[in-house]
């Protein structure tokens, strides 16, 4: 039963892990090289990995879609530990409107606009941070959505992760919160009702044990008196 | 028709959050009363008195400004999303 509840509790913290990682913005530092716009076949079960701009498209079996190609300089440890090492990393530039994840993000066009105007050559490179969502999977095909991208002026900025760093507060205060409501209702509900059950039950055992009393008494009555 | 379902679902789970939150408040304020008027009272065992007291303090709870506070919970994630919408998409 216990290893049933740790099994059970980890792969709730699992699946609750790979949705953070899939939807909560990372940052990237970047040197864009291209922009280009493809058309994308929806038909299959990798439409999970492309936004729903709008009613329009959630019908649409394909569609165009806009990719900004980069060199990316790769980290460790979720972008904490940067590395002099590089990668290519290709984005999608699609809105994600007023559906999930909340980005509610309607600037694709411009965001284009600004990474072509970034783009630079290995030996002049202008560097950017690129904050995107999602997971690039050569696989399946899938890219990570780009959400904004803003200059800086070396490889080695420093990124904060703001939003992240409330996101987490608050995600800690709410289940602090929750906790404390969780107890407040077991004492005041569930507890009570509890206690008069336990209350009843002593009250109905110690009737039948009187009852018990009384037929064994009244059986007496039939047996000889020696 | 996403924005439509958006503030349905999202006016749904903050009222959720928002009873619950209600519920929890008058709570702690109900065991407080209880608590004062045990501390008070010492050894009493006069039911009726104590629940007049704690229906008197639950009266003034509904009416003073710290249960309206808890409407916060629609204000906040209403301007948080207005944030995001202008930080996401200006230039």
């Amino acid at each position: 039963m216990h290893r049933i509840k740790v099994t059970f509790r980890v792969l709730v913290a699992l699946i609750i892990g790979v949705i953070l990682h899939y939807a909560l913005p990372q940052h990237d530092i970047v040197r864009v090289v291209n922009t280009y716009q493809e058309r994308q076949d929806l038909n299959d079960w990798t439409r999970i990995f492309w936004a729903r701009p709008d009613d329009q498209s959630a019908t649409l079996v394909n569609r165009d879609v806009q990719f900004i190609q980069t060199v990316k300089k790769k980290t460790f440890l979720l972008g904490f530990v940067p590395r002099d090492a590089t990668e290519v990393m290709v984005y999608r530039n699609e809105d994600t409107g007023w559906s999930w994840p909340f980005y509610f993000k309607f600037d694709t066009a411009s965001l284009q606009t600004e990474a072509d105007d970034l783009r630079s050559t290995p030996e002049q490179p202008k560097w950017a941070v690129m904050t995107h969502y999602g997971w690039r999977n050569e696989y399946f095909s899938a890219f990570p959505n780009a959400i904004a991208i803003r200059p800086i002026d070396g490889p080695d900025a420093r990124i904060i992760p703001w939003f992240n760093i409330f996101f987490f507060g608050f995600l800690i205060v709410a289940s602090v919160f929750i906790l404390a409501m969780w107890m407040q209702f077991r004492e005041r509900s569930i507890d009570p009702l509890l206690d008069s059950a336990e209350h009843r039950y002593d009250e109905v055992s110690a009737d039948i044990a009187q009852q018990k009393g009384r037929l064994t008494r009244w059986l007496g009555t039939w047996k000889k008196k020696s | 028709m996403g924005f439509v379902r958006l503030v349905l679902f999202g006016c749904l789970a903050l009222s959720v959050v928002y009873l619950s939150i209600s519920i929890y408040s008058r709570s702690v304020r109900r065991e407080k009363l209880e608590n004062a008027w045990a501390e008070e009272n010492e050894g009493s065992q006069d039911m009726d008195a104590l629940d007049a007291f704690v229906a008197e303090g639950i009266k003034a709870y509904n009416a003073s400004f710290r249960p309206k506070l808890i409407g916060l919970v629609y204000i906040i994630p209403t301007l948080i999303v207005f944030a995001i919408i202008y930080l996401t998409n200006e230039n």
